[in-house]
């Protein structure tokens, strides 16, 4: 690839399909928003928290995004196996990456915020319904079932999380903006990646999207009820709250699933 | 809004595929700090900046990821665009009196 770009748009499309799948894509993506962060944020930025309720209700919230983000983790590297090519083998691996990332900042802050033992307090705070999904998600994984799990992670729980953390980030203290916001950049490789490998996948084989309708019943609403008690538990505003499934909404009716 | 609008261009499609009799305008991309792709493609990209943000005749918001795709000439439908923040391959179609992207899986 040149160093200077005349216009993207005007590129081979199948030399940009697999580049975007590149670690080499990915180090110049993340190089962008992470270089000089420590921990998912620029060390300068003060400590806000200080009121006993609004940082119990956030180290909820933190427990259960650990365990999103633990979903995730364990789903993109255990994929890799039975990803059907190498581009998107090489994707799940930056994936990955990015889900180890997310899950250690969030960490980082239930530290800073004077959590002892973050596994006993995710253990304690994760909503049932999450707890559930991530069983599924498991055994969907474990079965080698590629187009149910990645379904599961990457269009149902990546979008949840997409919407949850970018209106979480609106409402936040700094650091934990800071934190959310770097997450919902990488996330956006995330659901682009799942949709589009399921787009691709339906249009050939149409006979799967019947397979995946049952998935999707069968799994979203533990997702989107657990999320919806998260940002209960911040502070939102009822209307927002029904709100945070649209993003969800609008990939699944692109897909054909409405 | 994108700046530097400096010259016409009668390449491309217009709707229906038939060609548009007026020339395209062409833009000088500038990098509005979108930092989530490799520096070479960042100039194509911008992040949404609230309710009185109005979208160019050569910008479309990305319906998966919710950024703005930028083009150096003015976007028509059918024209194809991509989105490197979320790897989407997008069609413009036109809905109303306004452009909008749709995912080609």
């Amino acid at each position: 690839m040149a160093e200077t770009v005349e216009d993207v748009h005007q590129l081979d499309p199948l030399e940009l399909w697999e580049h975007a799948r590149s670690f080499e894509f990915w180090f110049g993506s993340v190089q962008g928003y992470l270089e000089g962060s420590s921990y998912g944020r620029h060390p300068e930025v003060p400590e806000k928290v200080t009121d006993p309720g609004e940082r119990d209700r956030l180290v909820t919230a933190l427990c259960n995004y650990c365990v999103g983000e633990t979903i995730a983790l364990e789903g993109a590297g255990a994929l890799i196996r039975v990803a059907p090519n190498r581009p998107s083998k090489v994707f799940l691996a930056t994936q990955t990456v990015d889900e180890g990332r997310h899950l250690e900042v969030l960490v980082h802050r239930l530290l800073e915020l004077g959590v002892r033992d973050p596994e006993a307090e995710i253990e304690r705070r994760a909503s049932p319904g999450l707890r559930e999904f991530q069983r599924r998600h498991q055994e969907l994984v474990r079965g080698e079932d590629w187009e149910a799990a990645l379904f599961a992670q990457n269009v149902i729980l990546e979008a949840m999380e997409f919407s949850v953390f970018h209106r979480h980030a609106q409402l936040a203290d700094p650091r934990t903006r800071e934190v959310l916001l770097g997450i919902v950049k990488d996330e956006r490789r995330h659901i682009g990646f799942g949709e589009n490998e399921l787009g691709r996948l339906l249009t050939r084989h149409p006979a799967v999207r019947e397979r995946l309708a049952r998935v999707r019943r069968e799994l979203d609403p533990l997702v989107m009820r657990s999320f919806e008690e998260a940002m209960r538990e911040l502070g939102a505003p009822e209307a927002e709250r029904s709100d945070l499934a649209r993003s969800y909404l609008q990939a699944v009716e692109r897909l054909g699933f409405a | 809004m994108s700046r530097g609008e400096e010259q016409e261009d009668a390449r491309g499609p217009g709707a229906g595929g038939e060609p548009e009799e007026r020339p395209r305008r062409r833009f000088e991309l500038d990098d509005r700090g979108f930092n989530e792709v490799p520096a070479k493609y960042r100039k194509f990209y911008r992040r949404p900046e609230g309710p009185g943000d109005k979208l160019g005749p050569n910008e479309v918001l990305c319906p998966v990821c919710k950024v703005i795709v930028r083009s150096p000439r003015e976007l028509r439908e059918g024209d194809r665009i991509y989105c490197m923040a979320c790897m989407t391959r997008l069609r413009v179609t036109r809905v109303g009196d306004g452009l909008e992207a749709r995912p080609e899986y």
